[in-house]
C-alpha cells in the first residue's frame, strides 16, 4: 500500500497565523448588530509598541471560529487600546458578537495600505463615506483634528440607510467644532428626522469642491464607491487624487493567500486603500 | 573502475541503472525520504521509495483532454511515464498543514507544543515543467517582504533529482512557455535516461557528496549526443501549443469579452485544474474545536479559485458565477501573474487539461478568445 | 415692485439663473413670489391640488409619503438650489404625489405653475430652457431613487444574493 506523508511538520519557531492575545476591554454599541471593541494586548510591551496608520486593519482571531480582517477605528495615538468597530454578518463576526468583557481574542497586523495623511497636507480633503465605512476612517479624522493646521477645508459626508445606522453620532459635534464640516444623509427618513434624505454621491453638488487641491476619501458599499467617484471625476478631481478603500475574503494580510484579489493587487497588502488610477482599468468589470 | 574518484559540479557521467540504488541508500542514510513516481490506482502517483524496483518500469501515458491511461509493454524505461494528478506541490506546499492547537486555561488559550521534527525530502524524477512550478512557487511562498515557514522550512531542505522529458504527453506545451522538456538548472543531480545507463550531470555541491562511493563513468560523446537527439525530438513532437503573444494584455484587455460566458458554460467549477496544477497557491484556514470548546486546532488547506466560498464576504460573493471564476483563473495564470511576480503562472504541464472532466483545453480556449478579438 | 426684485436677486444667487438671458428670466420672476417658511410647516400635503413649483434658497424640505402602520417616511430632502414640485409642470396627475414638509426655517420661491406652463407654451425658448433644468433635475432624482431602491446597505442575508 502506497500512501503520501500525511503528516506535515512545521518547525515550532515559525508559525504561520499565530495569533497575538489581547484582552476585551470594553464594548460600544454602534447600530443595530455593529459594536466597537476596545482591545488590549495582554502582553504590555506588545501593547506599548503597536503602532498603526489610518485605514490599516488587524486579523481579529476567535479560536475555533477563525480570522477575520476588521480595519482599526481608534486613535491611532491613543497607545491604551485598540478600536475595532465590527458588523456581525459572518460566522467569526457573529461569535465576535459573543464576547465578554474580559474575553481574550488573538490579533494579527497592522496590515495593508493606508490613508495618505502625509500627502494630503495643505490639501483640502472630502471624505465621502457610507454604513460602515466610517470606522476605517475615523482614524483618519482624529489625525486630521490633531494636525487641524496641516489640512485646508475638511468634509465629512456620511450616509446611512437610516438615523439609527449611523455610525459615531455622538462626536459629530466635537468634529464640528474641529472645523470639520460634518453632513449626514440617510436612505430614508422618518417623521423626527430632520436631516438630509438620499444618498451620499447626489450632495456632491452642494460643496465646493476645488479639484487642484482636493483629496477625495471614500469607502463604504461598493456600489455608493462608484457613484462619488463618478460625481468627484465629474467635479474633474483628478484620478490621483481619489483615495478609495475596499474590501475582500481575506485569510492571510500577507499577500499569501490569494483570496482578496483584484487583478494583480493582493488587497491586503497593495490595499485596501487604493490610489484610484491603480484600479481605474478594472473597476467596472463585472465579478472580478 | 576507480570508485575514489567524484565527479565534479557540471560534469554528465553515467552510472548503471541498478546503482541508482546506491543513490537512494546514500539519501535515506543522509536523513532524506526520497519520493518517487509509483503506480496507485491506474495513475501515476509521487510517494515514498525504497529501491527502483518501487519505480513503474516499462509504463508510459496516454493523456488528452479529460483522459489520462497507462499503458505498458513498450519500453523497460522508468522515467518515461509522465505525472497524473500529483505534483511535487503536496510536499512543499502539503494540502492540509496543522498550524498550532491551542488549549483553554482559564479565559486564556495556550499553545501547545508540537513534538515532530521536519522532514528532509530527496524528489526523484522532477520534471523541467515541474522545476519551473517549483521556481514559480518559490517567489510566491518565498518573497523579500513575506515567508512562509510552512514552504521554506521543505524548500530549504529538499534534494532535487531532475529528469529530462523525453517523451512528452499529448497534453504538454511546456515549449511554448519556455520551461522544457531540458532541464536547465536548480538541481542537485539531473538525470536522462537511456535503455541502459542513466545519464546524470551533477549540479551542486551535495549532488557531488551524494555520489561518493557511486559507481559511474564519464558520459561520452556518443552518450552527450544520444541525449541531445532525445530532447530536440521530444521539443519536436511537442505539438501543442500555447501562443504567449501579447498574453496578459490579450486577456486583460478583453476582460469584458462575452467569449468568457462561452467557457463559463461548460466549465463546472469543480477546481480540478487548480488542485493539479503545480502552481496554483491559494489556501484557506479551516478550525476544528473540540465538542467541550477546550482544545482547537488550526490549519492550513488548498483552496481554489472556483470554490463558492473562495471571494464570499460580508458584502456578498464577489464571483458568484462560474464564467468569472474561470475569467479569474485563467487571467490570474496568463495575465495579472506577471504583474505580481514577473513570470506567467503556466508552466505547460497540461495536468489541468488532462484532469478537465468538461475537457476544457486551456491552449485551446486563449486561441479561441484570440481569434475572437483578432475578428 | 420691490418684492419682484427680491425674487430677482434671490434667484440670481443660483448659478443656472445666472446663465438665463434678462428678458427670459423675467417672464419667470413676474409669476414667482417669495414665500418664508417655519419649521414643521406643511407646504402641502399628498393628494393637494395646489399648483405651485417651488425652489428653495435656504432651509430644507422634506418629501413624505404616508404610509398606513408605518407613519411618515421621509424619501428626500430638498436643499438649497434644488427644487420640488416639478410634477406640477407637466402634470400627468393632477394632484401631489408626496407631502412636502420643512424641516429646517428658511425661504422659498414659489412659481406658479399654472401660469409658467402658459409661459414656456407661448415662448419655446424659454420652455426648452425649463424643461432641459427640469429633465436634469428628474435625472439626478431617478439616480437616487435607483441606489435608495437598491438598498446599497443591505447586507448578504437580507438580499439573498447568494
Amino acid at each position: 500500500m502506497i500512501d503520501s506523508p500525511e503528516k506535515i511538520l512545521v518547525p515550532q519557531s515559525e508559525l504561520l497565523l499565530s495569533p497575538h492575545w489581547a484582552e476585551v476591554m470594553d464594548i460600544t454599541p454602534e447600530a443595530e448588530g455593529i459594536s466597537t471593541y476596545w482591545l488590549r494586548f495582554t502582553d504590555p510591551v506588545e501593547q506599548e509598541t503597536f503602532r498603526f496608520e489610518p485605514g490599516q486593519f488587524n486579523m481579529v482571531y476567535l479560536p475555533g471560529f477563525g480570522e477575520s480582517a476588521i480595519s482599526i477605528s481608534s486613535d491611532p495615538n491613543d497607545h491604551e487600546k485598540l478600536g475595532h468597530t465590527i458588523r456581525f454578518v459572518g460566522n467569526v463576526t457573529r461569535a465576535v458578537s459573543r464576547l465578554k468583557v474580559g474575553d481574550i481574542v488573538g490579533l494579527r497586523g497592522p496590515f495593508g495600505t493606508y490613508w495618505p495623511m502625509r500627502e494630503m497636507e495643505g490639501k483640502d480633503v472630502f471624505i465621502s463615506c457610507g454604513g460602515i465605512g466610517l470606522p476605517p476612517l475615523r482614524p483618519a479624522i482624529y489625525h486630521i483634528i490633531r494636525n487641524r493646521e496641516k489640512y485646508g477645508k475638511v468634509t465629512l459626508l456620511y450616509g446611512s440607510r437610516t438615523s439609527s445606522d449611523l455610525m459615531f453620532p455622538k462626536e459629530y459635534e466635537s468634529w464640528r467644532n474641529a472645523n470639520i464640516d460634518v453632513e449626514v444623509t440617510v436612505d430614508r427618513g422618518d417623521a423626527n428626522w430632520n436631516g438630509r434624505v438620499g444618498v451620499v454621491p447626489m450632495w456632491f453638488y452642494q460643496f465646493r469642491i476645488d479639484p487642484r487641491k482636493t483629496a477625495v476619501l471614500t469607502c463604504g458599499p461598493e456600489i455608493m464607491i462608484r457613484f462619488v467617484i463618478y460625481e468627484a471625476m465629474a467635479r474633474r478631481v483628478p484620478v490621483e487624487s481619489i483615495y478609495v478603500s475596499l474590501e475582500r475574503n481575506m485569510k492571510c494580510g500577507q499577500g499569501s493567500c490569494g483570496h482578496c484579489q483584484m487583478g494583480p493587487y493582493f488587497i491586503c497588502k497593495d490595499g485596501p486603500v487604493f490610489r484610484f488610477d491603480e484600479l481605474q482599468s478594472f473597476f467596472n468589470v463585472e465579478e472580478f | 573502475m576507480p570508485t575514489e574518484r567524484i565527479p565534479e559540479i557540471g560534469s554528465t557521467v553515467t552510472i548503471q541503472k541498478p546503482a541508482f540504488n546506491s543513490i537512494l541508500s546514500r539519501l535515506k542514510e543522509d536523513g532524506y525520504l526520497p519520493i518517487g513516481p509509483r503506480l496507485k490506482d491506474e495513475a501515476l502517483v509521487y510517494a515514498p521509495i525504497d529501491k527502483i524496483e518501487d519505480l513503474p518500469q516499462g509504463v508510459s501515458t496516454v493523456q488528452k483532454p479529460g483522459y489520462y491511461r497507462l499503458t505498458r509493454g513498450k519500453h523497460m524505461r522508468y522515467f518515461d511515464i509522465i505525472p497524473g494528478a500529483h505534483s511535487w506541490k503536496q510536499f512543499l506546499f502539503p494540502s492540509r498543514a496543522e498550524l498550532f492547537k491551542l488549549q483553554k486555561n482559564g479565559r486564556e488559550w495556550e499553545r501547545l507544543p508540537e513534538k515532530e521534527e521536519p522532514v528532509n525530502y530527496a524528489f526523484i524524477g522532477v520534471r523541467a515543467c515541474e522545476l519551473a512550478a517549483i521556481q514559480i512557487q518559490d517567489n510566491i511562498f518565498m518573497r523579500s517582504d513575506f515567508t512562509d515557514p510552512i514552504y521554506q522550512a521543505h524548500r530549504k531542505r529538499v534534494f532535487i533529482v531532475s529528469v529530462n522529458c523525453t517523451h512528452p504527453s499529448e497534453t504538454c506545451f511546456c515549449t511554448s512557455m519556455g520551461t522544457g522538456p531540458r532541464v536547465k538548472d536548480s538541481y542537485d543531480l539531473d538525470l536522462t535516461e537511456l535503455d541502459d545507463v542513466f545519464v546524470l550531470t551533477i549540479g551542486s555541491e551535495l549532488g557531488k557528496r551524494l555520489m561518493t562511493g557511486i559507481p559511474f563513468e564519464d558520459a561520452s560523446g556518443y552518450i552527450r549526443t544520444n541525449v541531445e537527439h532525445k530532447l530536440e525530438h521530444a521539443e519536436q513532437q511537442m505539438r501543442r501549443k500555447l501562443d504567449t503573444t501579447d498574453l496578459p494584455e490579450l486577456i486583460l484587455n478583453h476582460l469584458d469579452h462575452p467569449y468568457w460566458n462561452e467557457i463559463g458554460k461548460r466549465c463546472l467549477s469543480c477546481a480540478n485544474c487548480t488542485q493539479v496544477c503545480p502552481t496554483c497557491f491559494c489556501w484557506d484556514t479551516v478550525d476544528e474545536i473540540s465538542l467541550d470548546g477546550q482544545t482547537t486546532g488550526r490549519a492550513r488547506v488548498w483552496d481554489s479559485c472556483f470554490n463558492p466560498g473562495y471571494s464570499y464576504q460580508a458584502g456578498g460573493n464577489t464571483r458568484p458565477t462560474i464564467y468569472s471564476r474561470y475569467r479569474q483563473w485563467m487571467s490570474h495564470k496568463l495575465g495579472t501573474w506577471k504583474q505580481q511576480y514577473g513570470t506567467l503562472g503556466c508552466v505547460g504541464c497540461g495536468r489541468c487539461i488532462t484532469w478537465c472532466p468538461a475537457e476544457i483545453d486551456i491552449t485551446e480556449e486563449v486561441a479561441a478568445l484570440r481569434n475572437e478579438v483578432e475578428r | 415692485m420691490e418684492t419682484k426684485t427680491e425674487v430677482l436677486q434671490e434667484l440670481q444667487k443660483i448659478p443656472w439663473f445666472k446663465e438665463i438671458k434678462p428678458e427670459l428670466l423675467q417672464k419667470i420672476v413676474a409669476i414667482a413670489h417669495l414665500r418664508p417658511i417655519k419649521l414643521g410647516e406643511i407646504l402641502f400635503r399628498e393628494g393637494d391640488k395646489e399648483d405651485f413649483l417651488y425652489i428653495v434658497i435656504e432651509g430644507r424640505i422634506a418629501l413624505d409619503i404616508f404610509i398606513p402602520h408605518r407613519g411618515k417616511l421621509r424619501i428626500y430632502t430638498v436643499e438649497p438650489w434644488d427644487l420640488f414640485g416639478w410634477s406640477s409642470v407637466t402634470p400627468a396627475i393632477h394632484q401631489r404625489t408626496a407631502g412636502a414638509t420643512a424641516v429646517l426655517d428658511g425661504l422659498v420661491v414659489a412659481i406658479d405653475s399654472s401660469k409658467l406652463r402658459q409661459a414656456c407654451e407661448e415662448d419655446h425658448e424659454l420652455g426648452y430652457l425649463v424643461m432641459r433644468r427640469l429633465m436634469n433635475i428628474v435625472a439626478g432624482r431617478l439616480l437616487v431613487t435607483r441606489l435608495q431602491l437598491i438598498d446599497m446597505f443591505a447586507s448578504p442575508e437580507e438580499t439573498n444574493a447568494n
